[in-house]
């Protein structure tokens, strides 16, 4: 099936409660603290179905979890032998994952299954189905206008949501999403072309609803330049409070460290941990220097490599501007911030 | 993927975080926006709260001396031994002997137990905790 | 703290002293800055330069243990300024007089040699934080571990007294604790001299209420605080002792005295979730759950109750430590059977008027704890301590005078040492340092050293340092730093491989019992 679809907001339950059947369903719910987690859906019945708020997180660590086990280790005679976990990862549907995290996962797909596969990632994404949900309303800290990766996707998902008031307005994607939609047909008809229009409409609305105003592209430029003066990165590096936050939340954030850990003389496990450019071990070589000064650096490489080596290597930047780093900053040095002071005169 | 919120064990702040778990596993730590304290941040012992909780040397069973090693015994024999050695103690002392070391670290429903059992059966107020240092 | 964390914020003035807010309290020290960003004037008080210092507005790198005269000369510059809150003082407060009279006797350029601070800064402090409408004072154990930690505190609230700045929002003393639950294990009880909620154990209509609630004699007597039992001796009165996720060989001080106790017990049980330092001393060690493997609460320094939620099982073989305590208790004779921690907590709220009103049921879901006093269900809590008047009526000012440290530098030991936290690791590490992240930032403990004095000592960066001072000596690699003062020398408290505790001072101070940790005289010397 290809093309647009409607489906009525009324049976958006029934429907997930379909596709929860064969797969773990996972979508952005307000939890009883009221804080907005990408979780998985264990009460279709309780979940709440209004999907606007932010989800704190990504769906990063779904795939890319901030510990992981790679492999269990033995030695014999000075030998190592790896074994690589056996688990197989639950097929999962994605639900309302919005732009900026569907750009976010075609980042993590080159870098995990580019040249090199990742199989433990590989496998998760294999079983993933991503159902996108458009942004109409752009949240208080989001500039995916800026990074040109919102708040509507062309590519990217399964299939994407559209909120038309009382239905959505289903685009197919990829295979998956259209056998999604075939093996469901009963609660989809097809989208007239006023709503097909509607769905233009939406999109420009949309870009005129951004509560902050980011110019990226100068910042990217000056970045590319070298015009960005040393004084900048001083200031904010000496507000960075070192907990890597930033790193973390990121959703294209993709540094990892590796630790072994010994079970018993002659066997262990080996761990993926996530890693954060800012911590200063990150750049320490053993025997104690460190070629990135800490205090005065730390934060350079960072928006070095999402503005600037990203855009030569990929041909885009690797901020999806989802705007997470901004709240998740204890010292207020986030991205928006340095794009803001960098593309000042 | 389970987030479930506690509490930081890291410092007196209290921050709200949520311990992700997946297979019975805590595979990562997150901060609570809503949570007055954290608001969504967390320093790096924070990020890293859940780093030791699985860790290959966590006490696994419980230990005893004997012949100068401390080697794995049943629950049974451990919390035998220690109810008889701390009943013999208690008695020989006149209630004097005994003291009990608390923890700051502990949750409070443990520090209150710990006290109760320590002035009600142990028969003495020695008990304290590092809360000077 | 009788403030609220994010009242800090608000604040036009934030005095921090004895504390090293950025490591040891991350949050607290981003509400100072968020208050900067909005104009507050930070003012710091510390031998030491620090992240936060960086920020301050005034630094007041005072010599070590000359905090009082500090304080007195900063009262008595506001009072020839005449900027005190003379209606708050006639209304609020009792005792100024002798307060007064202290102060007029006070030589100012006697404080500005003692504090090592020049007058100018002292004055441009005092003079701000008197002119403040909002004014916090942030304190921690700078402040209390020292042989006058007790009058240093109460110089604090006589300087805050002063100035009016107490008893509203946005303004107050708050004392910041370093545990995550320190002041919920003091307001458990587990203190010698008082059950749950500060009720003394030598006051009979208290002892009475618990005997009857426990149905058991109990013993009229304080009993022996931390170190009279750690230091008891191999023939002390220690005999036998039971320690829960405590690590005394490592936290306490003169750690030689704590191992010759340790090792001298005719029976030691330590419950923990790893085999610490403590541990190996033992005859029977638990396994217990970690705080991801339980339920119950901890009240944060702003006296937020708050909920510790179990994520996973017990690991292995793993037991709680409730669990542990009822089925000794039991075994003794005396049978516990709670069915979870919320009927523990429904116990605490019958004995314990502070947290009358707390029960589990209340802290959960979208509320965020309770800070207590919270004395009945309807209550909502207290935010801020001391609203309109003072909790025993009127503030009391209690004059201090000049307690020099026990343990000035001398000829033999040159150096004050001042020990403390990084960062990176919390207490004795028994938990930061099993994270490898963490240990890849930051995996040994330095020694801090002066520029000037590492250059005379021919001592440079990363070199193996002896450090002994009267107590025992050390090996610890040297950081050159301006982080200390010349003549002054630093280093954490949290690494097993450079027990800093061997070298420090047990004397206490005589009312709160806290071992002067901020001072006491070492020598460096190269490794050979």
């Amino acid at each position: 099936m290809d093309g647009m679809y409607i489906l009525s907001k009324d049976h958006l339950r029934s429907f997930l409660r379909k596709i929860n059947k064969a797969n773990r369903l996972v979508a952005p719910i307000v939890n009883r603290h009221g804080d907005t987690l990408f979780s998985v859906i264990d009460d279709l019945d309780y979940a709440p179905y209004e999907f606007n708020q932010q989800s704190q997180n990504g769906i990063k660590s779904f795939f890319f979890p901030q510990q992981e086990t790679i492999a269990t280790y033995s030695s014999q005679d000075g030998d190592y032998s790896f074994t690589a976990p056996s688990d197989e990862p639950e097929p999962t549907v994605y639900f309302g994952v919005r732009s900026c995290d569907l750009m976010a996962i075609m980042h993590m797909d080159d870098v995990f299954m580019g040249e090199i596969k990742d199989q433990q990632y590989m496998a998760k994404r294999q079983q993933a189905i991503l159902i996108g949900l458009n942004c109409n309303h752009p949240f208080e800290n989001c500039f995916c206008n800026a990074t040109k990766s919102g708040p509507f996707l062309g590519s990217g998902f399964d299939l994407q949501f559209t909120d038309q008031g009382d239905n959505y307005l289903v685009q197919v994607g990829r295979e998956k999403g259209a056998a999604l939609l075939k093996q469901w047909n009963q609660f989809f008809t097809p989208a007239s072309e006023e709503q097909i229009q509607n769905q233009y409409q939406l999109s420009l609305e949309a870009m005129a609803n951004f509560q902050l105003n980011v110019h990226a592209d100068q910042a990217i430029q000056r970045l590319q330049n070298g015009q960005v003066p040393e004084e900048i990165w001083q200031s904010l590096s000496l507000r960075c409070q070192d907990c890597g936050g930033c790193a973390f939340i990121c959703p294209t954030c993709t540094c990892f460290t590796i630790v072994d850990r010994k079970l018993s003389a002659d066997h262990g496990i080996r761990l993926r941990n996530w890693d954060a450019c800012t911590f200063s071990g990150f750049t320490r070589m053993a025997g104690g220097h460190n070629p990135v000064h800490h205090k005065t650096q730390s934060i350079k490489q960072r928006f070095m490599h999402k503005l600037c080596h990203d855009v030569k290597e990929h041909g885009s930047p690797s901020c999806v501007g989802c705007g997470r780093c901004v709240d998740i900053c204890f010292g207020g040095v986030d991205i928006v911030r340095f794009i803001k002071m960098a593309g000042e005169d | 993927m389970e987030h479930i919120l506690t509490t930081c064990v890291y410092c007196g702040c209290g921050c709200g975080v949520y311990l992700q778990v997946e297979n019975n596993q805590v595979t990562g730590s997150l901060p609570s926006r809503n949570h007055p304290v954290s608001r969504n941040n967390l320093c790096v012992k924070g990020w890293q709260l859940h780093d030791f909780i699985h860790h290959p040397d966590r006490l696994t069973e419980p230990l005893m001396r004997k012949d100068g090693e401390l080697v794995p015994v049943s629950w049974d024999e451990a919390l035998d031994f220690t109810a008889k050695e701390l009943t013999r103690i208690r008695d020989a002392s006149n209630n004097k002997g005994l003291g009990v070391l608390s923890s700051a670290k502990c949750t409070n429903e443990e520090n209150f137990l710990l006290q109760k059992f320590t002035r009600a059966v142990l028969k003495t107020n020695n008990i304290d905790h590092c809360a000077r240092l | 703290m009788t403030n609220s964390i994010n009242e800090i914020e608000e604040a036009e003035v934030i005095l921090a002293t004895g504390s090293n807010t950025s490591e040891a309290h991350p949050q607290i020290a981003r509400r100072m800055m968020t208050a900067v960003d909005k104009g507050a004037k930070l003012l710091v008080i510390d031998p030491r330069r620090t992240r936060l210092t960086e920020l301050a507005d005034v630094h007041l790198q005072i010599q070590p243990g000359s905090d009082i005269p500090l304080m007195n000369g900063m009262m008595r510059i506001i009072l020839d300024e005449s900027l005190a809150d003379r209606m708050f003082i006639e209304m609020r407060t009792e005792n100024f007089e002798a307060l007064q009279e202290m102060l007029n006797k006070i030589d100012l350029a006697e404080v500005e040699r003692i504090t090592g601070v020049p007058l100018a800064e002292i004055r441009k402090a005092a003079i701000l934080y008197a002119r403040a409408r909002r004014a916090v004072i942030c304190y921690c154990l700078g402040i209390t571990q020292h042989v006058a930690g007790t009058k240093n505190v109460q110089t604090i609230a006589n300087l805050a007294m002063l100035t009016g700045n107490v008893e509203k929002e946005f303004t107050g003393v708050d004392p910041l604790r370093g545990q995550n639950n320190v002041q919920g294990a003091c307001d458990m009880g587990a203190l010698p001299n008082v059950y749950p909620g500060y009720q003394k154990v030598d006051d009979i209509a208290c002892r009475e209420k618990f005997s009857k609630a426990w149905c058991t004699e109990l013993d009229p007597a304080p009993g022996l605080t931390l170190l009279d039992m750690t230091h008891s001796g191999a023939n002390g009165p220690m005999k036998g002792m039971f320690i829960m996720g405590e690590n005394p060989v490592l936290s306490d001080p003169l750690l030689d005295k704590v191992e010759e106790t340790l090792s001298n017990l005719e029976f030691l049980a330590v419950a923990d979730i790893f085999l610490t330092e403590t541990a190996q001393f033992a005859h029977v060690v638990f396994p217990a759950a970690s705080f991801a493997e339980k339920g119950g609460t901890f009240t944060n320094t702003e006296r937020r109750v708050q909920m510790v939620r179990p994520a996973i099982a017990p690991i292995a073989d793993c037991r709680t430590d409730s669990e542990i305590i009822s089925e000794i208790s039991t075994r003794m004779g005396y049978p516990m059977s709670y069915e979870s921690s919320t009927e523990i907590m429904e116990e605490i709220a019958l004995l314990t008027p502070i947290y009358g009103g707390i029960i589990h049921q209340r802290l959960g879901g979208d509320k965020w704890g309770l800070q207590w006093p919270c004395p009945d269900q309807n209550h909502p809590g207290t935010p801020f301590l001391h609203k309109h008047y003072f909790t025993r009526g009127k503030g009391h000012f209690i004059p201090g005078e000049h307690t020099p440290p026990v343990e000035p530098p001398c000829e033999d030991f040159p150096f004050f040492l001042n020990t403390g936290r990084v960062y990176h690791h919390y207490h004795t590490g028994t938990m930061t340092r099993k994270s490898e992240a963490l240990n890849r930032e930051s995996n040994q403990a330095l020694l801090q050293v002066h520029p000037d004095d590492a250059k005379r000592l021919q001592i440079r960066e990363g070199d193996i340092l002896c450090v002994a001072s009267r107590r025992g000596a050390i090996q610890i690699p040297a950081q050159i730093t301006h982080a200390v003062a010349p003549g002054s020398v630093y280093t954490s408290f949290h690494f097993s491989e450079t027990p800093v505790n061997r070298l420090t001072i047990d004397t206490q101070d005589p009312i709160a019992k806290c071992p002067e940790y901020k001072v006491c005289a070492v020598r460096i010397e190269k490794a050979p």
